[in-house]
């Protein structure tokens, strides 16, 4: 197939071309000069090392008016305390964008209930798009540590990139609390650490795939039953979670008769869902989340798998508030393992859903939650310091002797991994106030990921 | 003696790139900015070769990225296979095994043309990844491979991001002359001649399929220099790197750069890295702006930036 | 597998495949027939789903949205070939360019919108079409058969209009020598530019019947546009009936392979699609465009 017109030496500049032709050159030339002007302007005027934080961004939360007013009644004894910034590494767009508007949502209403103020310093907070891409993310953390030069930095949703970043965190002593991924190894001190290890400087505020996944495998098997079958996402979460469950599920007796693997991002439920049907065992345990766990649970649904004495199992993300707000009461029954549930009653909590709600008309899933408690421990460890962050080895110390009342219960650092110490509930999704809610049936208290 | 000053030139402004790390230590936020000019670069050398297919040959590849993930793979599995961060070890071993699966894939991609060629690579390219992506034993499967070295040779390491930007700086600039030399060999006259009119260089005696296996051959391999560069800037390897985006991204920087130049994949470089990744630290509306520049490109500039340049170049000399 | 297995799972194929052939049909005219390389047709498609989701928000009825969308992305159609690709018929490397800016553009856009934004949504099936039936010794959602009638419905009203109607022997003309056509005194601008609506309204049409059974999120003009191009490669270019083919060979290709050989699932697709590729390059129902 000949190109006509093709790109290259072929077409010499002074070559009469029709359009030329028609409109003449001097038509020709001012269109292209202005392009070329234009994006010279634009290259020029956004040089990265010419341009600090610029406040006309959009992920940026500016000082709001509450600094102002917090200034105009500063105490007389307050020196202006230096600016407290903090880098936010979230995405914004792609697959998991979902998750990043949830944290920036439960990061601004912290602030905001603080009146933008973490010990006494007043805080601007840089947020970045992670994008679902680990070269984007290392350029990002790249630019907090040299441009930004933030105080401490929180995010990262996506296992590869938080393994990426790890070691330029780790070497420019960057404390970095994570506040979603769940990959193992970025707790644990594995061997050459790859895909990745623990950090002094890197704490995870959110859950590690053992805590999630070993314990409800415990809980079967201390229950009574004996076989269950895996239905997992074909990727490194669900593969992680899989052997989790196996791990607790045979600690106590039970038997995994085999695993049915999806795509990451499968479009079509209705296969997979009739291969399960076609084996015995009922008790199915599953690791989805997101658009993929939607696909499963109606899928699950339409070929009439309550019917028939399935179970479905599974880790919390199959059937947290951003699928349940879409499936309701098609997922109701699941037996999920989560260290949190919006149902949760105690009083910070409560406190938690009612201003997130008031705030956002939103419930707010675990997703804020990983989030504001990672805020929360900032704010800690910053009053234990008195502010200070320069010092990293002190602003460590302080992360680590961090605890407090968080939504979901106690909270607190371990000290030798740097991952949560948190309960794990059992959940199961019932309607209550006409919303699809997980209840909690049973708990285990303060769960370690073993480290290793 | 213009010929000499244009050389002069040249060789300064290679001396000026090169050390860049070095006189821009002043600036604020020096070290980020090394780091973008080198990823940069990087993506030059990518779209460079892929311009080679492109631009040159007339072969539009959509799955180039298969051979910059291969050699990002192979640099990063033989430094840990052979136990060894020697340059002259993994480096070479990426660029063969670019290579190597170039010809592979180029085998069967040649015997298309056309709209057909860029639907095949695409298509090839697709399971080179998917196989990136379900290896977890081999590459790490889809949390990537990490903890790949910064090279070494003989004594001297490339550890320092200062030294490693020279390094990647001191590729860019032997890629971009080896591809003017192939541009201005007999061997880049007879890849024109085959974009031009492939049924007359048959007729005059080429043989045109083997013609394009070897520049696929050759693309394939300096992507595949491309992909190990990545890895050891990054230290980091995942299936992203071998993804239909990234093979997008090359293509339309090369588009739009200037498909057939010297200077278009450059320019096409810093243009789309620039949008998609520093200013959306300022904007919302990024990748809006990415996709309006396409189609302004598309309607008003027939060759991309380094078109327009050399236009007013000739015009203003004239 | 036991037969009923096989049964319930050829089912699922056939389901798949119908759904394939909605997705694809859009880009089967306007790839396989005005020979433009339509990357925004997955663009199209998000948009068109995400219009349906938001009439339906608003009146309650998937049929409104049914009926909506691809008016809408018609229009858009109707307006983006002339203001952008009339200049470029035959250009494949700029049209590719110039339809990836107008993806870019549009899934921003979506993403950018309030009410729309960067959530993963789902969509009901309509009420009468939301439960599930007996067949085959299981259950079987209501809903994907009529997706298998609905395909066939559509293929039937494309293969007729192509073949029957005036205007469908114009586009066959008009792809064979448009030269030829206008210099007979047909407006051949404007019979491109309505064909390209055509099948940007049947991408937003494809957008509301698939939302229910792939839902929406980010990403999702990606997904569906790759299918797509398999589909029609696979099936045919140049030919309404290839994207019938490539459907029903592809869907439950993917369905098979997912389950009975996860790993090679994805390898197995584009395998196929290269293998096409090499050795019958317009597809298996497909025959050369004229002259070309």
């Amino acid at each position: 197939m000949t190109e006509r017109n093709e790109p290259g030496a072929k077409d010499q500049p002074g070559t009469k071309n029709e359009l030329s032709a028609k409109r003449g050159d001097g038509y020709r030339i001012s269109r292209r000069d202005l392009l070329v002007a234009s994006s010279a302007a634009a290259l020029a005027a956004c040089a990265p090392a010419a341009t600090p934080a610029a406040s006309a961004a959009p992920y940026r939360a500016a000082a709001t008016a509450a600094v102002a007013t917090t200034a105009a009644t500063a105490a007389p004894t307050a020196a202006p305390a230096a600016p407290l910034k903090i880098g936010q590494l979230l995405p914004f767009t792609k697959v998991y964008a979902e998750l990043g508007a949830s944290m920036k949502r439960a990061t601004d209403l912290y602030l905001k209930q603080k009146g933008n103020r973490l010990a006494g310093r007043p805080v601007t907070v840089v947020y970045e798009d992670e994008a679902n891409d680990p070269q984007v993310g290392l350029q990002k953390t790249q630019k907090f540590i040299d441009q930004d030069k933030v105080d401490i930095m929180l995010g990262v949703v996506a296992t590869p990139i938080a393994y990426a970043i790890r070691n330029v965190v780790h070497s420019s002593k960057m404390v970095w609390i994570e506040t979603n991924a769940g990959g193992n190894a970025l707790t644990r001190a594995t061997p050459d650490c790859k895909p990745a290890c623990k950090s002094p400087y890197i704490f995870r505020s959110s859950f590690s795939s053992y805590q999630i996944s070993a314990p409800i495998g415990e809980y079967f098997g201390k229950k009574g039953v004996k076989e269950a079958y895996l239905f997992i996402s074909d990727y490194g979460f669900g593969t992680e979670s899989a052997a989790d469950f196996t791990t607790g599920f045979t600690k106590q007796g039970g038997k995994v008769t085999g695993t049915l693997k999806a795509p990451l991002g499968n479009n079509d439920f209705l296969p997979f869902v009739t291969q399960l049907k076609a084996q015995p065992t009922k008790e199915i345990y599953s690791f989805f989340s997101g658009a993929d766990a939607i696909g499963y649970i109606k899928a699950w649904n339409q070929l009439g798998m309550p019917a028939a004495g399935y179970h479905m199992n599974g880790a919390g993300f199959l059937t947290e508030q951003d699928v349940l707000k879409e499936v309701k009461d098609l997922a109701v029954g699941a037996t999920t393992s989560l260290f949190w549930a919006v149902t949760l009653d105690n009083a910070e909590n409560k406190a938690f859903v009612d201003a997130y709600q008031k705030e956002y008309n939103l419930l707010p899933d675990v997703f804020a939650v990983q989030a504001w408690d990672g805020m929360q421990a900032v704010d800690l460890a910053l009053q234990a310091t008195k502010g200070d962050t320069a010092d990293r080895a002190k602003l460590v110390a302080a992360l680590e002797g961090v605890k407090f009342k968080s939504p979901r219960g106690d909270f607190e650092f371990d000290k030798d991994t740097h991952n949560v110490i948190q309960d794990i509930y059992i959940r199961e999704v019932k309607i209550q106030n006409g919303q699809a809610v997980n209840v909690i049936l049973d708990r285990t208290a303060r769960v370690t990921d073993p480290g290793k | 003696m213009r010929r000499a000053a244009v050389a002069l030139a040249a060789a300064l402004g290679a001396a000026i790139l090169v050390a860049f790390p070095f006189w821009s230590r002043e600036w604020e936020s020096s070290r980020y900015a090394t780091t973008v000019l080198r990823d940069i670069l990087v993506f030059a050398i990518l779209a460079l070769s892929l311009d080679l297919l492109i631009g040159y040959t007339g072969l539009p590849s959509l799955g180039h990225a298969a051979f910059f993930g291969a050699g990002a793979y192979a640099a990063a599995i033989a430094g840990q296979r052979l136990g060894t961060d020697g340059l002259l070890v993994t480096l070479p071993v990426a660029v063969l095994v670019a290579g190597l699966l170039a010809a592979i894939i180029g085998t069967l991609a040649v015997r298309a043309s056309g709209i057909f060629f860029l639907m095949l690579t695409l298509a090839l390219a697709q399971m080179v990844f998917s196989f990136a992506f379900q290896a977890t034993e081999l590459t790490g499967g889809s949390n990537g491979f990490a903890g790949v070295g910064r090279p070494t040779l003989g004594g001297l390491s490339f550890a320092d991001g200062d030294a490693l930007f020279a390094l990647v700086a001191t590729a860019f600039l032997l890629v971009l002359l080896l591809v003017r030399r192939v541009a201005s060999s007999s061997y880049g006259h007879v890849l024109v001649g085959v974009r031009e009119n492939e049924r007359r260089m048959r007729a005059l005696g080429y043989d045109t399929r083997a013609i394009k296996l070897s520049v696929f051959v050759l693309a394939g391999a300096i992507a595949g220099l491309a992909g190990a560069l990545s890895a050891y800037s990054l230290r980091f390897v995942s299936p992203n790197d071998a993804s239909l985006g990234t093979s997008i991204t090359a293509f339309v920087m090369v588009l739009i750069g200037g498909a057939g130049s010297l200077a278009g994949p450059a320019v096409g470089a810093v243009v789309v890295i620039f949008i998609e990744r520093v200013l959306n630290s300022s904007i919302a509306f990024s990748q809006t702006v990415l996709g309006l520049l396409f189609i302004a490109f598309v309607l008003a500039a027939r060759q991309g930036v380094a078109g327009l340049a050399r236009d007013l170049w000739l015009r203003v000399r004239a | 597998m036991g037969p009923e297995l096989f049964l319930q799972q050829a089912l699922n194929g056939l389901s798949f495949g119908a759904l394939l052939f909605v997705l694809a049909a859009g880009l089967s005219l306007i790839f396989g027939m005005m020979d433009v390389v339509n990357l925004a047709h997955g663009a199209f498609y998000m948009l068109g789903a995400y219009l349906g989701l938001s009439v339906v928000r608003a009146t309650g009825s998937f049929w409104l949205a049914l009926i909506v969308a691809p008016l809408a992305l018609g229009a858009l159609g109707l307006v983006l070939e002339p203001l952008l690709l009339r200049r470029l018929r035959g250009r494949h490397l700029d049209q590719v360019l110039i339809t990836i800016g107008v993806a870019l553009v549009i899934t921003d856009l979506v993403r950018l919108t309030p009410g729309w934004g960067a959530e993963v949504r789902s969509l009901a099936a309509p009420a009468p079409l939301a439960g599930s039936i007996a067949i085959a010794g299981s259950v079987y959602p209501v809903y994907r058969l009529f997706v298998i009638g609905f395909g066939i419905v559509l293929a039937a009203a494309m293969a007729l209009g192509h073949r029957r109607t005036r205007a469908g022997a114009l586009i066959r003309a008009g792809v064979g020598d448009a030269e030829m056509l206008s210099a007979l005194g047909v407006d051949t601008d404007r019979l491109f530019a309505v064909t390209f609506a055509l099948g940007s309204a049947l991408a937003g049409l494809a957008g509301v019947v698939a939302a229910p059974v792939f839902g929406l999120q980010p990403g999702m003009d990606v997904d569906a546009l790759i299918l797509s191009l398999i589909v029609v490669v696979v099936g045919g270019l140049g030919t309404l009936s290839g994207a019938m083919v490539g459907s029903a060979l592809v869907g439950p290709a993917d369905n098979f392979g997912k389950v009975l050989v996860p790993q090679f699932a994805l390898f197995l697709i584009f395998a196929i699609m290269a293998l096409v590729l090499l050795f019958r390059p317009t597809g298996l129902l497909g025959r050369t465009r004229g002259g070309r």
